[in-house]
C-alpha cells in the first residue's frame, strides 16, 4: 500500500484517445510508485459530472476533429468545475486538442471557430493544407530543462494574459511556427502540443504535477523524499 | 484495346521483363511507365476482368490471399496483386504482367484506402470487401472518418456494386449509400451491455452522438454495438462466427454459420479475415464444401507471420504498424502454451511512422503479467520501446539498437520460441540480414 493516494480524471478520455495520450497516464502512475504515491483514474465524459473536489489531478488530452467537435458541445457542462479545478491551483495536464479547448476558440478542419472554456486566455488559428508535424526539442526558460515531443497539429495557437509558454523553441515549430513559443503554464496547469506522449519522454514535467498534487491534498507531509526523486532520462 | 493501351501495355509488360531478367525484380516501375504512355490503361482491362476490391485499414492482405484461395475453387484464373503492390502503379504493373484470360477473368485486388477511387475511375467493381477502419499512422493517414471517406469517393463511383462488408464496425453503417450491402460479423456472445475500454476509437453514435454499448465486443470497437440512446444498433448479418473453439499462435478453429473451418494461423483478427472471404466466396457462389478446404489446404499465404528457424530457435516473426494491430498480436502470443522471450525492434522512418507514441497504446501491462525469460528491444528507437516496457513493470532487458547484431542475440535467447514483433523497415533490415545469411530467401513476402 502507497503511503499517498491521489485521484486523476481523465477528461473525455473515451473520445479524446486518439494520440495515445493514455501513456501520460501510465507515466504518472510509473512515477508515482517512486514516490509512494496510487493514482486511481476516472474517465469524465459527455454525460458525466465533473466534480472538481473529488479529483488530485486532471488529464485532458486530443482527439479527432469530430470527437473534438462534440466535446466542444459538452464543455460548457462543465465549464465552472473546470475553472475551480484549475484556479485552485490543482495540476492540470492538457495536450493538443485539450490545450485548445482550454482557450477561448479553435478553428475547425471545415474553417468553422469552435468555442472552448476561455479559462486560459489563449487562441487558436488554422492553416491551410498544412500540418506542424516532426520531432520537437524546446527549453524551459526557468528551469533549464530541455523537453522532447512529437507534434503533429493543423492550429497554430497564441498565448495571452498570465501564460507562459512551457518552453522556447530549439528545434521544431511551437504553438504558432512564429513566436518560438511551444505549449502554456498557467498557476499548475501545462499546456502542450507534445505527443511521444509528453511525459513518458520528459519525467521533469511528470514529477511537477505529481508534487504539486501532493502538496495541495497533504500541505503538511514532508515530501522531501519525493522531491530528491532522480529523474533517469528516458529520450 | 486501343493503340495507345497496347503500345503501353507494350511498353510496360517489356520494362516488367527487363527488370526481372536482369534487374532482380521492380513491381511499381513498369506500372508507372505504362501509366505515363496511358493514363487510362486501367480502363482497357475493365472489359477483361471482373473486379473486386478490399479494402481497409488491417487485414487487406491476408483477406485477399484467402478469398483468392477461395475462388480459386470455383473460378479457373483469378488474378490478384503481390503484398504491396496495392497503389495504382502496382495495380496497373499487375495487369499487365498477367497472363491474357480467354474469357473474362475474375480480378481480385487488395487496394489502399486512398486509391479506391483511382481505381474505381476506370474499372467498375462488382463488389467491395470492407475489412475494418482503425487508427494507422496519424501523420501519414489522417483520421478514421477522412479515410472512410477516402474510400467511398471510390464506392460513389460504382453504385451498383454490391459491399461486403464487416458489420461489426459501426463505421461501415454510419452512412447511407445505395449499394446493396451484405454483413459479416460474430456471433458467437451476448453478455448484458457494457462500455468498450476507454482507449478506444471511434465510439460515437453516428446518429446521435452518445456513446455506443456493446452486447459482445471482439476487439477495438468491433462487435455487436448499440446506441442506448437512439436506440441505433448492429445490422443483420448475413454471414457470422457462430462458435470460436480453439485459439492459438498457429492455428484458430471456429464455426461459421454452424460449420467447422480450421485455418492455420493465429489471432482472433485473422478469423475476421477468413470470414471476410468467406462471405466474398458465398456471394460469388462457392460452396461451404469448397471454402473448408480452401482454408484447410497447406498452401502458404500467411506471410506476415512467418516463423523462421535460426539454428534451432522458432522465431515468429511479426509486422506491427498500429495499436489496434499490436494489441491483437500480443492477445496471439498470449495463446502460446510454451515459454518464449520477446522482442520488440523500433523503427521510425517514414513507412514506420515516424511518430512512436503509438506504442503506448499497446498493452504490454500483460505481457508483464506473464513469466517472459527474455526481453529485447532493439531498432532505432529502442529507447522509446524500451521506455515503454519499463513503464509496463517489466524490469530486466536487453537492448539492440543495431539490427545487425539482432540475429546474433536470437542464439543467445534461453527458449526455444522468440517472438520478434518490428516495424516495417525493421522487418525489412532484419530480414535482410536473415537472408544474408542463409536463413530465409531474400525478398519481402
Amino acid at each position: 500500500m502507497a503511503k499517498y493516494h491521489l485521484h486523476l480524471a481523465h477528461l473525455y478520455g473515451d473520445l479524446l484517445n486518439t494520440y495515445s495520450d493514455v501513456g501520460n497516464i501510465i507515466a504518472l502512475q510509473y512515477y508515482a510508485k517512486q514516490m509512494d504515491t496510487d493514482i486511481d483514474v476516472k474517465v469524465v465524459s459527455i454525460d458525466n459530472n465533473f466534480n472538481p473536489d473529488e479529483f488530485d489531478l486532471a488529464l485532458f488530452g486530443g482527439g479527432q476533429d469530430y470527437e473534438q467537435l462534440v466535446v466542444s458541445k459538452d464543455l460548457p457542462n462543465k465549464h465552472d468545475a473546470i475553472d475551480k479545478f484549475i484556479n485552485e491551483g490543482k495540476p492540470f495536464l492538457a495536450i493538443c486538442g485539450g490545450y485548445q479547448l482550454l482557450g477561448h476558440y479553435y478553428i475547425g478542419a471545415d474553417g468553422k471557430k469552435i468555442p472552448g472554456l476561455g479559462i486560459l486566455d489563449h487562441y487558436t488559428l488554422s492553416q491551410d493544407n498544412h500540418r506542424f508535424i516532426g520531432n520537437i526539442t524546446i527549453k524551459n526558460e526557468e528551469s533549464g530543462q530541455e523537453y522532447h515531443g512529437f507534434e503533429n497539429h493543423n492550429g497554430r495557437t497564441f498565448l495571452g494574459k498570465g501564460e507562459r509558454p512551457l518552453g522556447k523553441v530549439i528545434s521544431g515549430n511551437g504553438n504558432n511556427g512564429e513566436d518560438q513559443t511551444e505549449g502554456a503554464i498557467y498557476k499548475n496547469t501545462y499546456c502542450s502540443y507534445f505527443h511521444g506522449p509528453i511525459l513518458t519522454r520528459n519525467g521533469e514535467i511528470a514529477k511537477k504535477i505529481l508534487l504539486a498534487a501532493l502538496e495541495y491534498k497533504y500541505p503538511n507531509a514532508d515530501l522531501s523524499s519525493q522531491k530528491a526523486l532522480k529523474i533517469v532520462p528516458t529520450f | 484495346m486501343t493503340v495507345r493501351s497496347s503500345f503501353a501495355e507494350f511498353a510496360g509488360r517489356s520494362s516488367y521483363w527487363f527488370l526481372h531478367t536482369f534487374m532482380n525484380g521492380g513491381s511499381s516501375l513498369p506500372g508507372k511507365l505504362t501509366l505515363k504512355l496511358d493514363p487510362n490503361i486501367l480502363q482497357a482491362f475493365s472489359k477483361k476482368y471482373d473486379l473486386v476490391i478490399i479494402t481497409g485499414t488491417n487485414g487487406k492482405t491476408l483477406t485477399t490471399a484467402l478469398s483468392v484461395r477461395v475462388l480459386r475453387e470455383k473460378y479457373d484464373q483469378v488474378l490478384t496483386n503481390p503484398t504491396g503492390s496495392n497503389m495504382e502503379q502496382g495495380i496497373v504493373t499487375t495487369f499487365i504482367t498477367a497472363p491474357r484470360p480467354k474469357k473474362k477473368g475474375l480480378a481480385v485486388l487488395e487496394v489502399d484506402e486512398a486509391n479506391v477511387v483511382k481505381v474505381c475511375q476506370y474499372i467498375t467493381p462488382i463488389a467491395f470487401v470492407f475489412t475494418n477502419i482503425f487508427r494507422d499512422q496519424m501523420d501519414r493517414y489522417g483520421e478514421i472518418y477522412t479515410t472512410y471517406n477516402k474510400i467511398l469517393k471510390g464506392v460513389k463511383l460504382a453504385p451498383k456494386a454490391t459491399i461486403i462488408a464487416n458489420g461489426d464496425e459501426q463505421l461501415f453503417n454510419s452512412k447511407e449509400l445505395p449499394n446493396p450491402v451484405i454483413y459479416y460479423g460474430f456471433n458467437h456472445e451476448e453478455r448484458a451491455p457494457f462500455n468498450a475500454p476507454a482507449n478506444t476509437d471511434g465510439l460515437l453514435c453516428p446518429k446521435c452522438q452518445h456513446i455506443l454499448k456493446y452486447k459482445m465486443r471482439t476487439y477495438a470497437g468491433l462487435g455487436n454495438y448499440f446506441c442506448p440512446n437512439c436506440g441505433f444498433h448492429r445490422p443483420t448479418l448475413t454471414y457470422a462466427v457462430t462458435k470460436i473453439d480453439k485459439l492459438t499462435p498457429t492455428h484458430s478453429t471456429f464455426e461459421i454459420d454452424g460449420q467447422e473451418y480450421t485455418i492455420g494461423i493465429g489471432g482472433l483478427y485473422n478469423i475476421y479475415n477468413a470470414l471476410a472471404a468467406y462471405s466474398l466466396g458465398r456471394f460469388l457462389g462457392v460452396s461451404q464444401t469448397q471454402i473448408k478446404d480452401a482454408f484447410e489446404s497447406d498452401e502458404r499465404v500467411f506471410g506476415r507471420q512467418e516463423v523462421i528457424n535460426i539454428d534451432g530457435k522458432q522465431v515468429t516473426l511479426i509486422l506491427v504498424k498500429n495499436p489496434v494491430g499490436l494489441n491483437q498480436v500480443l492477445d496471439m502470443i498470449e495463446t502460446d502454451e510454451k515459454p518464449f522471450s520477446f522482442a520488440f525492434l523500433l523503427n521510425a522512418n517514414y513507412a514506420d511512422g515516424i511518430d512512436t507514441s503509438w506504442i503506448w497504446d499497446g498493452d504490454f501491462e500483460k505481457l508483464a503479467r506473464h513469466q517472459i525469460p527474455q526481453y529485447m528491444t532493439g531498432g532505432e528507437r529502442y529507447k522509446d520501446i524500451t521506455t515503454r516496457l519499463t513503464m509496463a513493470g517489466i524490469k530486466e532487458m536487453w537492448h539492440e539498437p543495431d539490427l545487425t547484431q539482432v540475429i546474433d542475440k536470437i542464439k543467445e535467447m534461453p527458449t526455444e520460441h522468440v517472438y520478434i514483433l518490428a516495424t516495417y523497415t525493421a522487418v525489412l533490415q532484419l530480414r535482410k540480414q536473415l537472408a544474408d545469411k542463409g536463413y530465409i530467401k531474400g525478398g519481402m513476402d
